[in-house]
């Protein structure tokens, strides 16, 4: 009989122990946590709607580098840049997030879903606003080509 | 193809001259410029595109060279800016495997780095050393300018500012050196009679280096 009961209590409480679990945080129950990643402060929407983006995103950027590469064509709304400039915008004073964080836009969600990609062996991971472009050109010797990132001091050229 | 380079047959190749297309070039007037200005055509570079060079390194980035020529009778001293020469027909392309390397419709010789898989056949291929693979993992790459382990990398004729400002850009060697309304390096239309480097060519001539090889480069030197 005590036993009975036992197991009518455990059973009774199944089903509030779950119901509290997920409203609060399924990490709890040791599962990896949906990626809600930032979205940019200073733009309304996207260059497509957000469920077009989530699955087709690639798809555009694929052609897109081919488009950039291959024919010059540097002003689409599916470039690379682009994506960096509204999505991980990096000025002097803010501390840039890098993909290897998975507090970075696109590192989230291919953390989640475990896709791995090399856009950023190559690509800046950060927007890199105009005006600082620019002064890579005039500023002296040895600044920082980008902000608080990049230390290497330039050399004299090699004579051959 | 009976080796990558060599074929048995070639198809009729259009010319780059009666296509409409512009031929992006350069003229560098070496009588004019001296050694720092060759060091800040350099340095000019390295800030635009983010690479640096090691002193002693056989294997750093080599987007742009110092060359110093001496004349071994007067001992009189020359310095150029060395980079890709932007042939007409550019053996590294002729030798790529995959079709990395390749010649825009514009006349500028890119490395397409989504396809390159670091075989440095082009390296070896150039007669004017313009090439150099990264060799070491890199981090905070331009935008302008993405660079990556595996990969071969050359002068690009600053073509993200050329795709900007088509005609009126400038590259950034060239900006470095045109300063205070003193000119030594042209940027123009090859294709163009009109254009200022035509004209210019046109007036002075220049010489295209290693012209023997017929390679018909895009980079033009004034007095040597």
């Amino acid at each position: 009989m005590l036993r009975f009961l036992m197991l009518a209590c455990l059973l009774g409480a199944l089903p509030l122990v779950s119901v509290s679990a997920a409203d609060e945080n399924a990490s709890s129950f040791g599962r990896v946590a949906i990626p809600a990643p930032m979205k940019p402060a200073d733009a309304s929407e996207c260059v497509e709607p957000v469920e077009v983006m989530r699955r087709d995103h690639m798809k555009f950027l694929m052609h897109q580098r081919d488009v950039t590469v291959l024919e010059g064509e540097r002003n689409s709304k599916y470039s690379l840049v682009g994506c960096m400039d509204c999505h991980n915008p990096a000025d002097a004073s803010d501390e840039v997030v890098r993909y290897e964080n998975t507090q970075h836009f696109c590192a989230g969600c291919h953390a989640y879903t475990s896709v791995k990609i090399d856009c950023f062996e190559c690509h800046a991971d950060r927007g890199l606003a105009r005006s600082e472009q620019s002064e890579l050109v005039s500023g002296d010797q040895s600044r920082h080509l980008s902000a608080h990132t990049f230390s290497q001091k330039l050399v004299p050229a090699r004579v051959d | 193809m009976i080796v990558p380079g060599v074929m048995l047959y070639q198809t009729g190749q259009a010319s780059s001259r009666s296509s409409g297309q512009p031929r992006w070039g350069l003229l560098i007037d070496t009588n004019a410029l001296n050694e720092s200005d060759v060091d800040a055509c350099v340095r000019a570079c390295q800030r635009e595109h983010g690479w640096n060079s090691v002193p002693d390194s056989k294997t750093d980035a080599q987007w742009i060279r110092k060359v110093k020529l001496t004349d071994p009778e007067s001992g009189h001293e020359r310095f150029l800016p060395m980079m890709c020469q932007h042939c007409e027909d550019p053996p590294c392309v002729d030798v790529c495997p995959t079709g990395a390397s390749f010649k825009r419709q514009d006349g500028i010789v890119l490395v397409n780095k989504h396809t390159c898989i670091g075989c440095r056949y082009c390296m070896m291929a150039c007669p004017y050393k313009a090439r150099s693979f990264i060799h070491e993992v890199l981090k905070d790459q331009l935008a302008v300018a993405p660079r990556g382990k595996g990969t071969v990398e050359s002068c690009t004729l600053c073509v993200h500012r050329i795709d900007r400002d088509g005609a009126n850009a400038l590259p950034a060697c060239a900006e470095a050196v045109n300063q205070e309304g003193r000119k030594t390096i042209w940027f123009g239309d090859l294709n163009d009679p009109q254009s200022e480097i035509s004209q210019r060519l046109k007036a002075l001539g220049a010489l295209k280096l290693r012209a023997d090889m017929g390679l018909n480069p895009g980079i033009r030197y004034q007095g040597l």
